[in-house]
């Protein structure tokens, strides 16, 4: 096969996916519905980050949440500001800053008057908090499950920060009664398909910049680095260096991810950096198979949506805890690659018995070794 | 004795692994262009000495230079950037990774991370190149998982290559070879020299005598001789050295 065929095969259930979610408003009209599968994609694209660190780096990030949490308080005080003057005291002051004696509007929440300063603080902010953990972990050469409790314990402690800053955060209420979010003149109703679309859009943008890290010889390095990071040194490259690149590309991946789930639900909150949130990711991205980037997607979307779906009766809703646990459990004792290693091994089954059948016929050889971790 | 000859010097060097001395008071110098031999019994620190260098492990004690300047304080990366390659002991590969994609990591001239995001599949002539070097042509697509153990070995030597270091390290390159194996390997190594200069540690008396122009035999942390085969044979200490490992045929 031609590279170019190759490539084509690769990058065809990508693109496949992209029209598929794209399409979706057109068939549906449920203001709800849309809602709700918006807020599946923004767990998708968090899946993605995870599976860049964890799938592709080999870097366990417990606290992914942590990074998703961050942007979504970011686009929280953006909205939160552009309530003034209706969900605000005096001067305009958010209106719990007004609950809680608080006269003066903090330096820190100032710029975010500006929707594009909340966005850009959004991505940034997560991915150099990353940048600056991941450099004192992997200079430190902290590995495995070292490098995991440390994300963990980053997560509740920024986690409980976030609570004890009431006057600044909301504390445990977080940040509620946001405006719509509003760019170039146009308005995002959380129940409309304008927001499912900028859902949308944001998951098939950062699979395409996700994908093409992977391919390039960065992301073949890094996948080296998983594999035999002591190794990877002796060539020359800076192994610390790559980690914290991947990190905080990761973490801006997750910043995104957070902005765009307070566009949809309306509200930011400290459950957001929550360990609950943090493990589910981990299981999404195993279950979906952390070697593939749109296996990632997929294990999130069919989590996630087995979850909503069984949310609708009570009794499900109180075993779901044991389902994951047992879904993850299964899947990391069957299927170490997950349902993308289930199908790639199907494929190459089919393949070759294809192949087999049409033995008699000249043909060139085809590569039938697994194509490792596109 | 700073020589524009050396390409590298270590002098007086010293490993203490808490109060063992792997490697004690070690002088040893190598030309540009050489192959040389270092030999020794098991547990002599010939590996230690190449750890040494390579950044692996800190010097106790002592100075190392390469070209001139002293690399005893550079990190593994950055010695690996001024031109020192490494082959490990045991067999060290990216077993997850196809032989061409292996064969593009070992090209690391340009190592930085930003560069290489736009650096896609392209121009692929090199690892064609090498993997036919070391009869590795027809497994460009296999996972380095399912090689054998010697076409783990060449490829390995295939990666130092690819990574065109001026000076190359290996350690024991032969170990698990067939003797026909081993026979291509020597043929392959003399070959290099001259492109590059090689420091070899080999156990194999036959594959040390098909390539060796200078041998220098380690024991006890120490350097103990160095000269030609005929030269250290002869040597009354080496053989010292070597008795009750059953001569240096043996060792
Ligand atoms: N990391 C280490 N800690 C303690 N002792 C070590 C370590 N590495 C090697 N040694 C000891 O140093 C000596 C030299 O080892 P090595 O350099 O591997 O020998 P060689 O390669 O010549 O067989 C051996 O006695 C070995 O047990
Ligand atoms: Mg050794």
């Amino acid at each position: 096969m031609t590279p170019a065929g190759q490539f084509a095969i690769r990058f065809l259930p990508y693109l496949a996916f992209c029209v598929a979610i794209l399409l979706v408003p057109q068939f549906i009209d449920d203001a709800f519905l849309l809602n709700k599968y918006a807020r599946y994609l923004v767990f998708a694209i968090l899946a993605v980050a995870l599976c860049l660190s964890w799938g592709y780096a080999g870097i366990l990030n417990l606290g992914q949440a942590t990074t998703f949490g961050i942007g979504s308080y970011c686009m929280a005080m953006s909205l939160k500001l552009g309530t003034v003057p209706v969900h605000t005291g005096s001067e305009g002051l958010p209106d719990f800053m007004v609950w809680n004696n608080v006269t003066e509007l903090p330096w820190f929440w100032a710029p975010f008057h500006s929707t594009t300063f909340a966005i850009i603080a959004g991505v940034l902010v997560p991915a150099l908090f990353a940048a600056l953990l991941g450099w004192f972990m992997f200079r430190g050469r902290v590995t495995g499950v070292y490098a995991a409790i440390i994300t963990l314990a980053t997560m509740v402690v920024v986690n409980l920060l976030i609570i004890d800053q009431q006057r600044y955060t909301g504390g445990f209420n977080g940040i509620t009664d946001l405006a719509q979010f509003e760019a170039a003149g146009f308005t995002f109703d959380a129940y409309s398909a304008s927001t499912y679309y900028l859902v949308a859009g944001c998951l098939c943008l950062t699979l395409f910049v996700s994908y093409a890290i992977t391919r390039s010889k960065t992301g073949l390095i890094l996948q080296a680095i998983r594999d035999q990071e002591d190794r990877v040194r002796f060539f020359g490259y800076d192994v610390a260096l790559y980690k914290v690149f991947v990190f905080a590309v990761s973490a801006g991946i997750a910043g995104v991810a957070g902005m765009l789930y307070t566009i949809v639900m309306e509200f930011a909150s400290p459950t957001f950096l929550g360990v609950p949130l943090s493990l589910s990711v981990v299981i999404w991205v195993a279950v979906g198979g952390r070697q593939s980037l749109l296996g990632a997607v997929f294990g999130a979307l069919i989590v996630t949506g087995t979850q909503g779906a069984l949310s609708e009766s009570e009794t499900f809703l109180e075993s779901w805890t044991l389902i994951m646990g047992a879904l993850f459990v299964l899947v990391v004792l069957f299927l170490p690659k997950g349902l993308a290693g289930a199908c790639e091994l199907l494929v190459q089954r089919f393949r070759s018995a294809a192949a087999d059948g049409k033995a008699s016929e000249p043909r060139t050889p085809v590569a039938t070794q697994p194509e490792s971790a596109s | 004795m700073t020589n524009s000859q050396n390409l590298l010097e270590l002098e007086n060097a010293t490993v203490a692994f808490g109060g063992f001395l792997a490697v004690s008071g070690l002088d040893f110098c190598v030309t540009k262009g050489e192959l040389r031999c270092l030999i020794g019994p098991n547990g002599a620190g010939k590996t230690t000495a190449l750890d040494l260098i390579c950044g692996k492990t800190p010097i106790s004690s002592g100075m190392i230079r390469f070209e001139g300047r002293p690399i005893d304080h550079l990190k593994e990366y950055q010695i690996s950037r001024i031109g020192i390659g490494r082959k490990f002991q045991v067999p060290s590969v990216f077993r997850e990774l196809t032989v061409r994609e292996n064969l593009r990591i070992g090209n690391s001239r340009d190592p930085g991370v930003f560069g290489n995001l736009w650096r896609f599949g392209g121009k692929t002539e090199e690892p064609e190149r090498l993997a036919e070097l070391v009869g590795l042509q027809d497994e460009l697509e296999t996972a380095a998982a399912h090689l054998s153990h010697g076409q783990t070995q060449w490829l390995e030597i295939a990666l130092i290559l690819a990574q065109d270091p001026a000076l190359i390290l290996m350690d024991e390159p032969t170990a698990g070879m067939t003797g026909q194996e081993t026979r291509k390997t020597a043929d392959l190594f003399n070959r290099l020299r001259g492109q590059h200069t090689l420091m070899v540690v080999e156990h194999d008396m036959g594959f040390v005598r098909d390539i060796a122009e200078t041998i220098s035999v380690m024991h006890q942390g120490k350097l103990l001789a160095e000269g030609t085969l005929e030269e250290i044979s002869a040597d009354e200490a080496v053989r010292e050295a070597y008795l009750g490992s059953g001569g240096i045929g043996h060792a």
